[in-house]
């Protein structure tokens, strides 16, 4: 599995660069033109083809039809479960490279992300980076700036964006870091730690997860909503798919639970965030998240437990194939007027208010003294601890009142038995 | 076995939705909110974002949400409180609350300084649904100005219930 990864990784960088040279265009461009490569760009791909651009794409053809085989299961098409009647994954590909080739502009800049976001209407954004922090301060700077329907008039701005995180923990907003990470585990195995500004659980993100939000007014706010679009839309592709909803509205895969949801409300909006597992590393997720109780250990607080399920993956091709399904769902829920598609990445679709939400989801602050505060025994009453805003107020033995919960673990790692030890990190 | 617990707090929670949408948005008159002066609170008004004050004579307020929010929200399982002594401008976020996997950020409608915040809700943040205009209360205010609630923004009760009348279409 680990040299599967690798070599992935390594395949997926080596074609960027390969393409950024034949094509000589400014490398950040093409480190889109993976996830472009099946989002159809209604607005944008409409171009015509020059024929420099053709030559180019013979050139590339050996490329592709490797990108292609990487990433495509054996006898699925881009929507993973069918081969009849899909468009072309190569001419798809190829046109994107083309109208990215042409144009330039798919990526927002910071002054049109500003104009697009503050203007009403509905639109479906695409974040081309796999930063967690960029894609989490993108969607809340979104949410923050999406313009609210006056005088009951109705909401015409829903928003839809995706994003695929590299790999990270990421906590709801009300949660005890320490009572549901393997923090020191999670820094260990190279995973960032994100405090995220909505309610829920604690879920493991990697590259093979596509996160999706679902932007309307506060009017219109209901759970249930998108993910039962989202059940249906997958299954008017593969009616057979053994895919539904269960009692607390996630979407299950033959009972395991595929899909996790989480959402947030204010100043007259709403939104639904969920995660959707399609090629994830399982196996590498278990020893992350802290089972609800340890031996040894008492917890005391009034923070959002998370809900333990297994998990399965979802059998898509990948997680463009998943975008392609929603994005078409969307618009075809939305009838009236066709809806674009914007791409974001963090060098050019970035703004003051996004890198100071990406300091304060990136800050200690709000990772770890952000944690409700709680109570905690170890080992009944050797330590006996109250935490407010991260560190100790009260405690038996009182010595330790003033510390941070952090450095109160530093301070008794040689004291206490590993298990138990393993239990606070 | 998990899904007749989840199948019996349904029809639990369906029970209160319909017990709930019997009352009103009016104050609780037996609570702090209502009672914490000898003649009642002077000012009760609302805003759109269906949170409720209620301010009394020597500019002391409490501030809530309304029943039409909780029954909205559902089961409120954490209630994220404001810091006492802290100075808030007119539609700062000073509260958050948690039901269902959702965040709900909570606003001050006028400007004044937070004097604590409702400790009851740590331990029973189901306050909020059981009676979010009296026991459930959030904050406790010292107002900048009382005659800020003057203002055309917020909305009186009938105001505010034929807001959610119009909303409601």
């Amino acid at each position: 599995m680990v040299m599967k990864m690798n070599t992935r990784t390594f395949i997926d960088r080596w074609l960027y660069i390969e393409i950024g040279r034949v094509i000589g265009v400014n490398m950040s461009m093409c480190v889109g033109i993976r996830r472009l490569s099946l989002v159809r760009c209604r607005r944008f791909s409409s171009k015509p083809i020059s024929q420099s651009v053709k030559s180019l794409d013979d050139e590339c053809e050996s490329l592709n039809t490797m990108y292609s085989d990487m990433f495509t299961v054996p006898g699925t098409s881009k929507d993973g479960i069918s081969e009849s009647g899909s468009v072309d994954e190569l001419d798809e590909l190829n046109s994107e490279l083309n109208s990215l080739y042409h144009v330039g502009f798919q990526v927002l800049d910071s002054k049109d992300l500003e104009e697009m976001v503050k203007s009403k209407g509905r639109f479906i954004i695409r974040s081309l980076s796999n930063d967690p922090y960029y894609n989490l301060a993108l969607e809340d700077y979104v949410f923050r700036n999406t313009p609210i329907a006056v005088d009951h008039e109705s909401f015409h701005s829903q928003r839809l964006m995706f994003y695929v995180n590299d790999k990270c923990a990421v906590i709801g907003k009300n949660q005890n870091i320490w009572k549901e990470l393997y923090v020191k585990e999670l820094n260990n195995n190279g995973y960032d730690i994100i405090r995220r500004f909505s309610g829920g659980g604690a879920v493991i993100h990697d590259l093979g997860n596509v996160n999706y939000s679902y932007l309307t007014s506060r009017d219109e706010f209901k759970r249930e909503f998108f993910n039962e679009k989202i059940v249906h839309w997958l299954l008017g592709i593969d009616p057979n798919l053994s895919i539904s909803l269960n009692e607390r509205g996630d979407i299950t895969y033959n009972g395991y639970k595929v899909s996790g949801s989480a959402f947030k409300i204010a100043k007259g909006k709403s939104y639904h965030h969920g995660t959707m597992l399609i090629n994830s590393e399982l196996e590498k997720f278990t020893g992350l998240l802290k089972p609800k109780s340890t031996p040894g250990i008492q917890w005391k607080c009034n923070s959002v437990d998370s809900v333990r399920s297994k998990v399965a993956n979802i059998p898509l091709s990948g997680t463009n194939a998943f975008i392609d399904i929603c994005a078409d769902g969307f618009r075809s829920h939305f009838t009236k007027n066709e809806t674009s598609i914007f791409y974001c990445n963090e060098s050019s679709s970035i703004n003051q208010e996004i890198i100071e939400t990406m300091e304060k989801l990136k800050s200690h602050h709000w990772k770890f003294n952000n944690t409700p505060s709680f109570a905690i025994d170890i080992l009944n009453g050797r330590y006996s601890l109250e935490v407010d805003k991260g560190t100790i107020t009260k405690s038996n033995p009182s010595h330790l009142i003033g510390l941070s919960f952090n450095e109160f673990v530093d301070h008794v790692s040689k004291e206490i038995d590993p298990s138990i030890l393993r239990s606070l990190q | 076995m998990f899904s007749r617990i989840a199948r019996t707090s349904l029809q639990k929670s369906s029970l209160r939705l319909f017990l709930r949408a019997q009352s009103t948005n009016t104050l609780t008159k037996t609570q702090l909110p209502f009672t914490y002066s000898a003649s009642g609170p002077s000012f009760i008004k609302y805003t759109n974002e269906h949170e409720w004050i209620a301010a009394h004579e020597d500019g002391t307020a409490f501030l809530g949400i309304t029943k039409y929010a909780a029954d909205a929200l559902g089961d409120a399982t954490y209630v994220e409180l404001p810091e006492p002594e802290t100075e808030v401008e007119a539609g700062e976020s000073i509260s958050s609350i948690e039901s269902v996997k959702s965040a709900s950020e909570i606003y001050q409608p006028v400007a004044g300084t937070i004097i604590e915040g409702n400790e009851q809700l740590s331990d029973s943040p189901q306050l909020i649904n059981e009676d979010p205009l009296g026991a459930g209360w959030i904050a406790k205010i010292k107002l900048k100005d009382i005659k800020d609630l003057e203002s055309g923004e917020l909305f009186s009760i009938e105001q505010y219930e034929n807001f959610l009348k119009e909303d409601a279409h």
